[in-house]
């Protein structure tokens, strides 16, 4: 099993079995994914009613934890290889892809006035650049630097899942992204409402430093929430702002690494080249994005068409982040160090000061 | 038989997992839009 994530040839074959074998072994592994995929989808449900605290934790942690029980589980019993075939994290992570492209409605950054997006530009572009800085300053690997710089800038899970399949990343390096943002997303849905309170902010400027800080939109929520009703309504906003531009930045970072990084010395790679290692999800995420666009302001479909987007884009994401779990190498993660964490931490406190000033400035 | 080799390699290129994801994500959107996949949990 490969450990990028953009690779095809995920389907293990150690030793090949009779054609007829080869289905049931087939059939089953396919049964495993769905299987887990639906356990994972209930824990996600549950979980969060047993405390407020847990609701920051979000499926993929529930997902990855799953896929190495199994993976764990088969290799005792010797037949993970054998079930590994519908363990397939591009494909689910592509089309989950496509599916997050189809929830963004484009009309939503002009709804939103000048400020939201003002703000959205004005973190995405310094935070992003700050973390990527920092990130190559303390020697972090380059496909990791790109999907820590998107995950704090942007939305968190999401935007490290949408950079992961734009510079073809490690499967382990998604997996540490993800928990890095669930880890810091969680002491800040309880610290910053209460640092707003204290430094007396209005629920406008408070709502948009929240939105334009946390990373998750779980821990958002929880976050606006527990400051007031006007902060939570601000919050969503500014975060679905960030959020809206999440494929302009897809498709830049993927320009950026074919063009750029991916370029062989004193080589200009041709056009045909760009395309052909350009990630083609990306412009199944903006045809889907300006579909959806165009249903929802002509008023041919309606907001529920939108939530079951959302929902079957969760469904692709889970088993993504199963298959993730199930063919996850410690060595790969042990290999990350403990540098990211110190870009992380750095860059959690640069964005909680520039979204601070900037809620500040535009939402007074 | 060098533009065999590219018309080759351009075929087999558009049935990678990057195209197919695009496909079944775009025909999946298809489906919610037009009401045959609907109230999914």
């Amino acid at each position: 099993m490969s450990d990028r994530v953009l690779t095809s040839g995920e389907v293990v074959s150690a030793s090949r079995p009779e054609p007829s074998k080869q289905w049931a072994w087939w059939s089953a592994s396919l049964l495993l994914v769905v299987l887990l995929t639906v356990a994972t989808w209930k824990l996600n449900k549950a979980v969060p009613t047993w405390s407020k605290q847990l609701r920051v934790i979000e499926f993929p942690v529930y997902a990855v934890l799953l896929g190495l029980l199994a993976s764990g589980v088969l290799s005792v019993f010797g037949i993970k290889d054998r079930l590994a075939a519908y363990f397939r994290t591009e494909f689910f992570l592509k089309t989950g892809l496509v599916l997050l492209g189809a929830t963004i409605n484009l009309a939503e950054i002009v709804a939103f006035g000048a400020k939201g997006l003002l703000q959205a530009v004005i973190l995405i572009t310094t935070v992003f650049f700050f973390t990527w800085f920092v990130a190559r300053w303390l020697g972090v690997e380059d496909k990791l630097r790109a999907l820590l710089a998107a995950s704090v800038a942007i939305c968190g899970v999401s935007a490290a899942i949408t950079a992961a399949g734009a510079v073809l990343a490690k499967k382990e390096q998604l997996a540490y992204v993800t928990g890095l943002v669930i880890l810091f997303a969680l002491p800040l849905m309880f610290l910053q409402p209460a640092a707003a309170i204290w430094l007396n902010l209005s629920p406008n400027v408070a709502g948009a430093w929240i939105g334009g800080n946390i990373d998750t939109t779980a821990a958002v929520v929880g976050a606006g929430t527990l400051h007031s009703q006007q902060a939570l309504k601000v919050a969503t906003i500014a975060k679905l702002s960030q959020n809206a531009l999440i494929g302009v930045v897809a498709f830049l970072l993927a320009l950026y690494w074919v063009v750029v990084v991916e370029r062989k010395p004193g080589q200009r790679p041709s056009a045909w080249e760009i395309w052909e290692r350009f990630p083609k999800f990306v412009l199944g995420f903006i045809v889907a994005s300006i579909v959806v666009t165009v249903a929802l302001s002509n008023g041919w479909i309606g907001s529920g068409v939108k939530r079951d987007l959302g929902h079957l884009r969760e469904w692709f994401f889970i088993a993504a982040f199963l298959s993730i779990g199930f063919g996850l190498s410690f060595r790969g993660l042990r290999e990350a160090g403990w540098r990211p964490i110190g870009v992380y931490a750095l860059a959690t406190v640069f964005n909680t000061l520039v979204a601070l000033g900037a809620a500040t400035v535009i939402f007074r | 038989m060098a533009s065999e080799k590219v018309a080759s390699r351009r075929f087999t290129h558009l049935f990678t997992e990057d195209w197919l994801a695009v496909v079944v994500g775009l025909a999946l959107v298809a489906l919610v839009l037009t009401g045959i996949l609907k109230n999914i949990p």
